[in-house]
């Protein structure tokens, strides 16, 4: 079939507005839109510029807008998007380094600022090996475990984009795979992180983040979660 | 061979409130109280009395019980707590300074109360006898 691919392009450096380059391309249905992508650089223009790594939804590096919803290029076949007119675009909230390519740093910032890492200072058990957790403690924050830091989520968020400062749905998600993880000691100082002006009370159930997650992550209850373990002090 | 293990304690921290937890928690308060006096305004000023049949002597006559004036006073303050959250809300967006935005807010509550504290001034002294 052919495709009809259209890419945001713009290099801050040398221009001063983005504009679209459009491109026909023979595709199969089964073909991701990575593919698409590789064909281009391939064929076409070597110059196009995205991130891509592992390719098969696994690394989060290929997020980026198709037809205007967030998803990874990698996992995106074209078939799913029942058209043949294909717009691609980088993430929105995040600053275009060039093309695709979107500065990454202010979502790792809000990411860190949560001290997403196991904090127990008790000394281990007598057996000197792990801390064992029940099934339906692991099961508290499996769902969270899950998430491959893309930034689908936070930048398909209003919120995120009215204001960069708030520290997304990401950051949240990786909150809560440790606060509600039995082993750990430093909910109470996440919670309190997450308590501020930027932290999940921005969040406003636009459900956007879990259409956007190509983990299928459901990043809506596990923000509501929070919130009520900071309203409620309950971690279980 | 199969082992058997003490249920674990419940986890709880301390979280300390600030003025984002009283809003957000007053978001939900305000709404859950504006169920049952919102509707209640609802069918009896527009189902059972209907809006034509209302003039100052139904007012009066209704506000002789001191339990309607109360009822009136929450449903105003409530109401209007309710939307003036959301305004802070919506101004959340436009506001990107935090200490801008801190001053909006208890600039919001502020009018909040004194506006609340009129209406229901108004509503305990101003009835006329029936």
């Amino acid at each position: 079939m052919l495709i009809h691919l259209k890419v945001f392009r713009f290099d801050p450096q040398t221009e001063k507005a983005p504009h679209y380059d459009n491109f026909e391309l023979q595709a199969e249905p089964t073909d991701r839109v990575l593919d698409l992508l590789e064909k281009v650089r391939n064929e076409h223009d070597a110059s196009l510029g995205l991130r891509r790594s592992c390719a098969h939804g696994v690394c989060g590096s290929d997020a980026m807008r198709i037809n205007g919803k967030n998803a990874l290029a990698c996992k995106k076949l074209v078939r799913d998007l029942n058209s043949d007119h294909i717009t691609i675009e980088p993430l929105l909230g995040l600053k275009v380094i060039r093309d695709l390519i979107v500065d990454m740093k202010p979502f790792f910032e809000h990411y860190e600022s949560l001290l997403p890492y196991l904090i127990n200072e008790e000394p281990l058990p007598t057996d000197g090996k792990e801390r064992i957790q029940t099934e339906e403690q692991v099961l508290r924050y499996e769902d969270t475990t899950k998430c491959i830091l893309c930034a689908a989520c936070t930048t398909s968020c209003p919120s995120f984009w009215a204001d960069g400062k708030y520290i997304g749905p990401a950051a949240i998600v990786n909150a809560h795979r440790f606060v509600f993880d039995s082993r750990d000691r430093a909910a109470a100082k996440r919670l309190k992180i997450l308590n501020q002006q930027f932290g999940v009370w921005r969040c406003r159930t636009a459900f956007n983040c879990t259409e956007a997650c190509p983990r299928e992550i459901k990043i809506t209850q596990a923000i509501a979660e929070v919130k009520r373990a900071i309203t409620t002090g309950k971690l279980d | 061979m199969t082992t058997t293990t003490q249920p674990p304690a419940p986890r709880r921290v301390d979280v300390p409130k600030n003025f984002e937890t009283v809003a957000w928690n007053m978001m939900r308060y305000s709404a859950f109280l504006l169920i049952p006096l919102a509707w209640g305004h609802l069918i009896l000023q527009d189902i059972i009395v209907g809006v034509h049949s209302i003039d100052l002597d139904y007012v009066a006559m209704r506000w002789d019980l001191l339990a309607w004036r109360i009822y009136d006073i929450l449903l105003l303050a409530f109401a209007f707590a309710h939307g003036m959250n959301g305004v802070r809300q919506v101004l959340r967006d436009y506001i990107h300074s935090p200490k801008a935005f801190t001053v909006v807010s208890y600039l919001l509550l502020i009018a909040w109360f004194l506006i609340s504290a009129m209406g229901a001034i108004a509503i305990i002294a101003g009835t006329r006898p029936a």
